[in-house]
């Protein structure tokens, strides 16, 4: 019986729940062992003047203080190193690592970080994408997708439609945060526990850093505790800073962030700003599309080109577009360099074009899910996408059409368009959306991994890949493959801790792929070994009396036992043949190589066929806003999806189920406030805000379609970043919903739709209902605050708290209630604010397009509000054109 | 006196003395015990990876509840017995939680499983199965990114209760009993490098304490403390812990003029007032059922809620609303505050160095009062409002007789909105009048932006609230719940 598409347990799932997992932080302390933290940059662009180290040098406890000057090499990044670990004079992001601080004790660590003086010159920094494209700021080059005449097709359209989408950025909130414990060796070695997707990265930063080899630099990966693309290439700053405070003290060093300082500091998903315009006919089908992405890279490169690329080739998604020119550039902003994450810029690629779609369904008053199916890839033409790849084994039409009916589309519309002409206070919204997410890396040679399978004398087995295991259950599914290969029981095979030791040169894991690839390796491995034991077994088989000789091809290896398939009567055990092959002197121990094939891509060109197969699916999504407050709630989503042959149905639901939450936070709650002097302002839970258990959607029906034809190991798909993307159906949803209070115009709002965004556009439209002014200030509004006396917010103003001598805490009694205490000792913090917010006047630094003051904070002024999402809440500068479009700008026809 | 910290952890005695009275309970677990199971994420009582059980003697027998144990400090904890993940296997094997959580796939990562492995224990410690929405109103505190809680819900579902065994029975009580008994006989007094711990058995003893040592930090469940300690460098000299204090857990009721009053003594908790409340009223109850986590609300008490003098904490609109009074004791006795003075300015209370919350005296409101309670927050359950009203009204024969409005979020303390009341009263009750009451409410305040909500946003909810309010009540426009 094969174990490959059953549900067992996850391999570590008994550990997880009894709290004996191990991970970095619980690893006991070693003897002499070091603490290491750093110091970086208070400013988000900052020229280094001078660092004064001695007071920190003298604080008892204290072992080591590092600046750039103690590297070998002060360059890193996963495609071009361009990112220097420590500030040598100029700092790029608040928080960028100046000072690496080892000591014996928290205490001392804690005094040292304050005792560090650094003294910089402060520089104007650049913090928004439109900051970067005024001033030039790119990462890297231009990079194209383009087919067919464009410009031509937009001439000619019935319809065409323009306009900006501000795609916000959003944490991983892995919740182990940041982490490596680093042993030194003998003669210079290292061994570097890491929470990593790529122990290879980190092994090779930390050696080129070090100025070692890298056969000098072991790095190993127990578990992550969640990763989500966060830890594919930037867990190597922690690890080289424990590297290296223990390759120069000798020492065991470990190096832990807070949560906190995690998400302040570290990179986070891209936010993307993409200005499109689309050409389509009556019936919605695109003709024409161009889209101009502009990513938000950060400081550095990091892994931006990829992340882009991969926006590019995601502008299509489910639907074939004739004429496209799909563009896009990074913009540099002083703000830590933006990484991978979950989607990798599929789903700012998807978003783009699904927002379209739905706007195309506003524009003509079609059914949405109408105008999607017209242009849904087609099976026999209509198949190639922009950059060239046959969409082979096409599932989308059937995907759409079963949701349709599985969903229960047209009914349900129908409810919700009557329940929206009867409620005065609430507001529903329905739409669809589709995922064709194309699966390898986008770089080719990426597309390899290792495995290592070691058979011991008592048949069990242990398997070693470069697959990393963060949750998602890449070892179980290797565990399943390895048992299948050798017909045993899983419980026999453990997948053992990922070492660069004994997987060398192994890609991140990543882009949804590590099963397919490591998976593929571990087989390859056992097909060997199978290969050797089949030898021996064939032999013992072979029998003079039922005439039949040694014919390894037709051994056979089941349920732990093995037999020739021509007399399966006579078996033996599984541990009696590897016994055999023991005393017979043959390997038990074997390597699998896999690459896959086939798949190429050239982005000189924009062409090529980069994916090896692609994950489909489709999710319908049903919201609700409540008129006065705003406020979201998601009450149905339907996720139907081709996953393959999914080889653990319990692993894939969860990684389904997992996906679709994490990007629902994405669309809805998820948001990241920075300062103009661009600091994160909510860097905890407290106050950003992932979702939370009562956020399931009470209808949450995920299913798969049986599917049998991917060119993959044993059929199965990747479906680790698949099903985020398909959350992009809230946002539309919440646009649908938009679209019945929104009069003639075509609704426009930027991602997360937070309740206040859409307060914001349902004010606005109600003003222009009523021919009033809009509820939500205008310019000249009445913001004057002089009578304000105080600040209403909590700890997140301890501005307002005014001049008195309130002594700490004394007065207070009892301390329950919520958990997000104000500063009860005022300017703990350093955070006092100008004497004008200290007296409760707002400071407005800035207008948006629709006359909204943004006004003074904590730290300074909200970041401002780019300039396209200045015209997403204007609502007014979606242009409509072409020969027969009527009439002012941004109307329905 | 005695000088040490009694408890238990996990079936264990410890006594702790010294500097380590004064450590978080996480880095006593994790970095002296080695007991890793318990896992630190945000250390601000956000996110439950954290979470333990807590056991403590109460009318005889121990309970147990779940709480975060990142925002609790070990001088909290005299006379109780943790419960953490490592303590919860029975005989050895997986408890039926744990087998439940394995088999539906509740765990991936596994960094945020150890919190809810404990928090589900603790929901089902009576060995009944629950619903899906008390599953969730148990998991609130708890915070998963990697399942999407499907699996964790569909486990909860899946509990085998045929051989559950609570804790009681994992840990027989009756040494524990025995020595916490005599042991909260007794004050206990702590002096370790400059900082000092008193933790009295009486209220007198603790008012003397606070008298004389006017920078006393007092705390009771933490949950707004200890994040201080945590995030905001508050380092207290002095510190007071009430947990030894009887007689002040009780919620009793009186009538007066006709209106049933609670008195809540100054140790209760959230979820003791939630549990007594519920029956009562439906609006107070949906309050306590967003606020925090269940976590959150087994430590934290009503009396704290109202001391951290938060302007957009969830309880006090409701008693501004009611005319609440705060009971505070002090050396000389003790005095009722009007909840409308309690305040004096941001975080400022109307108290002096001796005194202390004892009882808070909250009027409920009639049966024929209107009385609707918001908050507006940007997640629903476990967030910080960024606004909230609360609103109470008579109507008589299509007129307003009686009015009161509180709004927090909108200034430096919670405001009662008496402009607004007293346009409202002798008013229609109609769209067109809350509407009208809802602009003049946002011409009376002027919030500030902060990164729960700009002042725009504010503004709005504040006019909003009123229609929404109308078609609430009057309307019964209560479509979607």
């Amino acid at each position: 019986m094969s174990i490959v598409g059953k549900n067992i347990p996850h391999d570590s799932a008994k550990g997880h729940v009894t709290g004996e997992s191990i991970y970095i932080d619980d690893i006991p302390v070693m003897k002499n062992e070091l603490h290491v933290d750093y110091v970086g940059s208070p400013y988000a662009h900052g020229k280094l003047k001078s660092i004064d180290l001695s007071a920190a040098q003298a604080i008892p406890g204290v072992v080591a203080l590092y600046t750039h000057k103690d590297l070998h090499h002060n360059r890193l990044g996963p495609i071009i190193q361009d990112e220097p670990l420590l500030v040598e004079d100029e700092a790029m992001f608040v928080g960028q690592p100046i000072v690496v601080i080892a000591a014996e004790t928290r205490a001392a660590l804690a005094k040292a970080k304050k005792a560090v003086k650094i003294e910089m010159e402060e520089l104007v920094p650049t913090l928004t994408i439109n900051e970067a494209r005024e001033r030039k700021e790119f990462l890297d080059r231009e990079y194209a997708v383009r087919r067919g005449q464009v410009e031509t097709q937009f001439a000619a359209a019935k319809h065409t439609l323009e306009g900006t989408l501000v795609v916000g950025g959003a944490d991983h909130f892995y919740l182990e945060s940041q982490a490596c414990l680093a042993v030194p060796g003998e003669l210079d070695q290292l061994v570097l526990h890491s929470s990593t997707q790529a122990p290879s990265e980190v092994q090779h930063t930390a050696a080129h850093m070090l100025g070692l080899m890298q056969s000098q630099v072991v790095c190993i990966t127990k578990r992550m505790g969640g990763g989500f693309g966060g830890k594919e290439s930037q867990a190597t700053h922690a690890g080289v800073m424990a590297a290296l405070v223990a390759h120069k003290t000798k020492r065991p060093a470990r190096v832990i962030y807070i949560k906190d300082d995690d998400m302040k500091y570290t990179g986070k998903r891209h936010p993307f700003q993409n200005d499109y315009k689309v050409a389509f006919d009556d019936n919605g089908v695109i003709t024409a599309l161009r889209i101009n992405y502009f990513a938000d890279g950060g400081a550095y490169n990091d892994l931006s080109i990829a992340v882009l690329g991969r926006a590019i080739t995601h502008s299509d998604n489910a639907y074939f577009i004739e004429n496209a020119e799909l563009v896009g550039r990074i913009c540099r902003t002083n703000l830590p360099p933006n990484t991978a994450f979950r989607g990798f810029g599929g789903p700012q690629g998807v978003i783009t074009i699904e927002n379209i779609m739905e706007e195309i369904a506003t524009y003509l008053h079609k059914d949405s899910f109408d105008v999607r199916r017209a242009n849904v890839y087609g099976l026999d033409d209509r198949n190639t996408t922009p950059y060239g790849q046959l969409v082979q084994n096409n599932n989308l039409p059937k995907l759409f059409d079963e949701l349709l009916v599985t969903s229960d589309w047209k009914k349900r519309q129908q409810e919700v368009r009557e329940f929206n002409s009867k409620s005065k206070t609430h507001v529903k919204g329905l739409s669809i959306t589709g995922i064709k997410f194309g699966i390898s890396f986008t770089n080719t040679m990426l597309n390899q991994a290792n495995a290592l399978v070691n058979v011991y004398v008592d048949g069990t087995v242990q398997v070693s890949t470069g697959a990393t295991e963060m949750g998602q259950g890449v070892n179980t599914n290797i565990k399943m493959l390895v048992a299948d290969e050798l017909g045993i029981d899983p419980d026999w095979v453990i997948v053992m801790p990922t070492s660069t030791e004994k997987n060398n040169n192994t890609s991140a894991t990543a882009a949804s792929s590590a099963t397919d690839l490591n998976g593929s390796a571990a087989v390859n491995a056992c097909v060997k070994i199978r290969s050797n034991l089949a030898d021996i077994a064939s032999r013992y088989f072979a029998s003079r009396e039922a005439g039949i000789g040694a014919y390894p091809d037709g051994i056979k290896f089941e349920n732990g036992l093995v037999f020739d398939e021509r007399r399966p009567d006579n078996k033996m055990s599984f541990k009696d043949i590897v016994g055999m092959a023991y005393r017979a002197r043959l390997s038990l121990g074997e390597r699998g190589h896999y690459a896959t094939r086939g798949i190429e891509f050239d982005w000189t060109a924009g062409k090529g066929s980069p994916f090896l197969y692609f994950t489909m699916g489709c999710a319908v999504t049903e919201v609700t806003i409540d008129r006065f407050t705003g406020d979201l709630k998601v009450d149905g989503v339907d996720v139907l999806m081709d996953v393959g042959k999914p080889i653990n149905t319990g692993i894939t639901r969860g990684q389904l189920t997992g996906a679709f939450i994490q990007g629902l936070g994405w669309m809805t709650n998820e948001e990241l406030k920075y300062t103009d002097k661009g600091h994160l302002l909510n860097y905890s839970p407290t106050t950003y805000k992932i979702p939370n258990i009562q956020d399931m959607p009470a209808r949450f029906n995920v299913n798969w379609i049986d599917s049998y034809n991917t060119p993959n190991v044993r059929g199965t798909k990747a479906v680790g970043e698949p099903p985020l993307v398909l959350a992009i159906s809230a946002f539309t949803a919440v646009k649908n919903a938009l679209s019945y209070v929104s009069g003639n115009e075509i609704p426009c709002i930027s991602t997360p739709c937070t309740n206040e965004a859409i307060l914001a556009r349902l004010c606005y439209y109600e003003s222009l209902n009523s021919g009033s002014a809009p509820a939500v200030n205008g310019r000249g509004g009445s913001r004057d605050a002089a009578v304000v006396t105080g600040g209403n917010g909590d700890s997140d103003a301890p501005a307002v708290t005014g001049g008195d001598g309130e002594k700490a805490a004394a007065n207070v009694t009892g301390n329950g209630g919520d958990t997000n205490a104000a500063a009860i000792v005022k300017g703990l913090d350093g955070n006092q604010g100008t004497a004008a917010e200290q007296k409760g006047a707002v400071r407005v630094d800035y207008f948006n397009a629709a006359g909204m003051p943004v006004p003074a904070v904590k730290h300074g002024a909200l970041r401002p509000l780019s300039e396209s999402v200045a015209r997403a809440y204007s609502g007014a500068k979606l242009r409509t054109g072409g020969p027969t479009a009527a009439g002012a700008g941004g109307k329905k026809s | 006196m005695r000088d040490y910290i009694f408890l238990y952890i996990n079936g264990r005695e410890h006594k702790v003395s010294g500097e380590q009275a004064f450590v978080p309970v996480t880095d006593y677990l994790r970095y002296e015990l080695g007991l890793c199971g318990t896992k630190v994420v945000c250390a601000e009582g956000d996110c439950g990876a954290c979470t333990v059980m807590i056991g403590r003697l109460e009318n005889g027998t121990m309970v147990y509840k779940p709480i975060n144990s990142c925002i609790q400090y070990l001088c909290q904890l005299d006379c109780s017995h943790l419960v953490t993940v490592e303590g919860l296997k029975q005989n050895g094997k997986l408890n039926p939680v744990q087998e439940a959580m394995v088999e539906c796939h509740g765990a991936q990562c596994g960094y945020c499983t150890p919190g809810f492995v404990v928090a589900m224990c603790s929901m089902f410690d009576e060995g009944k199965p629950l619903t899906a929405c008390q599953i969730k109103d148990g998991l609130t505190g708890n915070l998963c990114r990697c399942t999407g809680y499907e699996p964790i819900v569909a486990a909860g579902l899946a509990v085998d209760f045929a051989e559950w065994e609570p804790i009681s029975k994992l840990y027989p009580a009756e040494n524990m009993l025995k020595q916490f008994k005599e042991y909260l006989q007794k004050p206990l007094h702590i002096k370790s490098e400059g900082k000092e711990l008193f933790v009295p058995v009486t209220v007198n003893e603790a008012c003397k304490f606070k008298s004389e040592h006017p920078q006393t930090v007092l705390i009771t469940g933490g949950t707004d403390i200890a994040v201080n300690m945590n995030k905001r460098g508050l380092v207290p000299e002095v510190l007071l812990s009430t947990s030894n204090l009887p007689g002040l857990s009780a919620i009793d009721s009186r009538e007066e003029n006709g209106r049933t009053v609670l008195e809540v003594g100054g140790r209760v908790t959230l979820k003791q007032l939630e549990d007594y409340i519920s029956k009562l009223n439906e609006e107070m109850k949906y309050i306590l059922w967003v606020f925090g986590s269940p976590q959150i609300r087994h430590a934290g008490t009503l009396a704290g809620n109202i001391a951290n003098a938060s302007p957009i904490a969830d309880t006090p609109p409701f008693l501004f609303m009611m005319d609440a009074e705060i009971e505070v004791s002090g050396v000389n006795g003790s005095r009722k505050i009007k909840m409308t003075d309690f305040y004096t300015g941001y975080k400022k209370l109307a108290l002096q160095p001796d005194e202390m919350i004892t009882k808070i005296h909250m009027p409920l409101p009639l049966k024929d009062e209107i009385v609707r309670l918001y908050k507006v927050s940007r997640r629903q359950h476990l967030d910080i409002s960024a606004f909230t009203a609360a609103i109470r009204l008579k109507v008589d024969q299509g007129k307003i007789k009686t009015a009161a409005v509180a709004y927090g979020g909108v200034a430096a303390v919670i405001l009662r909105m008496t402009a607004v009341e007293e346009f409202l009263i002798g008013k229609e009750f109609s769209l067109e009048t809350c509407r009208e009451a809802g602009k003049l409410a946002r011409s009376e305040i002027s919030p500030l932006s902060d990164v729960r909500g700009s002042r725009d946003f504010r503004l709005a909810l504040a006019e909003n609230i009123f229609s929404k309010f109308y078609h609430e009540t009057a309307e019964r426009q209560l479509v979607c719940q």
